[in-house]
Order: C-alpha cells, then structure tokens, then sequence
C-alpha cells in the first residue's frame, strides 16, 4: 500500500496551527478575522483531501476499467 | 537537509515581522508621550522663556530621546541656515520624522495643523493652540497605549504562527 502517512500528518498540524490562530484573534477580540483564517485553513484541508481522493478515483478506474 | 534549512529561514523571515511589527506599535506611545514632553517645554519656552523658534528647537532636540530629539534638531539646524517660513520647514521635517517613527497618521495631521500655526500668532495664541495639539495627542496616546495591550500580542503570536504554516503546507 503506497500510502503516504505523511499527509496526515501535514492536516493534522495544519488543525493545529489554524485552531491555534483561531484562539489567538478570537481572545484578541478579532472574531471575525478568526473565522475567516478557520475558513480558509478548512478549505486548504479539503484541497490536500481532494487531491488524495482524485488519486484514489484514478487507481479504481485503473483497476476496473483496464486504464492508466 | 536543505528543506530543514529553507524551512528556518521561513520561520524565522516571518517571526521577524511580527515581532518588527509588535516593536512598531510599542513604541508609538512613547514616541506619543515624548511629543507631549516637547510641545509642553516648547510652551514653557515661548511663553516664560521669549526664546526664538530655533533656539527653543536646539532646547528640546537636547532634551529629548531619538526619533523626535532628530526632528526638533533638523528643524532647528533648518531655521538657522535658510530663511524658509517656519510652517514650511516643519512640514518637510514632519515627513522625513513619519518615516524614521512609529506614527501613524492622525497624529501626523495633527502635528501638521499645530506647524501651519507656529509663528503666526502672538503669545497668548501661540499658548492656546499648543494646548489644543497637546489634548489632540492625550486622545492619541490613550488610544495608542490600549492598543498595544492587544496588538502587541497579536503581531508577535500570528507571526510564529504563520510561519509555522507556512512550512506546513509547503514541506
């Protein structure tokens, strides 16, 4: 299995450091800016995700439809 | 090898700037209070004192600590040599002092509005306009020093973190 443990690690510091952010500006008394840094840390996770799932959409199609 | 050493220099690049940034709104206060300082000796001196313009600058460029002792010590060496108009000089002065100091720019216009009167007026004009600049720069400082309780803070802390980051995305 050529899974890449590292990845999970780089969303798991990335939750990190974002909520971190997050209680910094909101104690600060920046809410909204919080929410934006939370917005925007979800949606470089879900990038990193989706890369992985595409990866995984194309082994699929390799395995059963006899493509690369 | 050569990532770990490209991810220290991020880390460090940007703690840097925030820590620059946080020394930025720590000094303004004092830079804030220092102003007050010389506006009040500069009342002493024209009101008790009859001293001329650039005396009373050499005066107070003497007492005073760096970014504004440079100011006052500019315009008092301006003063002596040309014989430019005193608001014009004091506005030259205020630019080249906007970009040595931590001032931001109400404080600035203020400064600017208190030099277009120096030397206009009599004594006891003179007296009532350096104390309306003198409670523009209180409202100042009250606002400058409750920011820097939060800002400070948050420059310092949002600089490592970005850093961080920064590095984690990239590695």
């Amino acid at each position: 299995m050529g899974f890449d443990v590292n990845v999970v690690f780089q969303i798991a510091g990335l939750g990190i450091i974002v909520a971190m952010l997050h209680s910094v500006l909101k104690m600060i008394g920046k809410e909204d800016y919080a929410h934006w840094v939370t917005l925007l840390g979800f949606i470089v996770a879900l990038f990193i995700v989706i890369s992985l799932l595409s990866d995984l959409f194309q082994k699929v199609k390799s395995v059963f439809l006899f493509q690369n | 090898m050569i990532s770990f050493l490209g991810a220290s220099l991020i880390l460090f690049s940007t703690s840097w700037m925030g820590f620059a940034m946080a020394k930025k709104v720590k000094e303004r206060p004092k830079q804030l209070r220092e102003l007050k300082v010389a506006l009040q000796s500069l009342e002493a001196e024209i009101m008790y004192g009859h001293v001329p313009l650039d005396e009373a600058f050499g005066h107070l460029s003497r007492q005073l600590n760096e970014p504004i002792a440079a100011f006052f010590g500019e315009l008092a060496g301006a003063l002596q040599e040309t014989a430019s108009s005193v608001p014009i000089l004091w506005e030259e002065a205020l630019t080249r002092l906007a970009e040595r100091s931590s001032l931001k720019k109400a404080e600035l216009e203020v400064l600017q509005q208190f030099g277009s009167t120096l030397g206009r007026h009599d004594r006891d004009n003179q007296k009532r306009h350096i104390q309306l600049t003198l409670s523009h720069l209180e409202r100042e400082l009250d606002e400058a020093t409750a920011a820097v309780a939060t800002y400070e803070k948050l420059y310092k802390s949002v600089g490592v973190l970005s850093g961080l980051l920064l590095i984690i995305l990239l590695i």
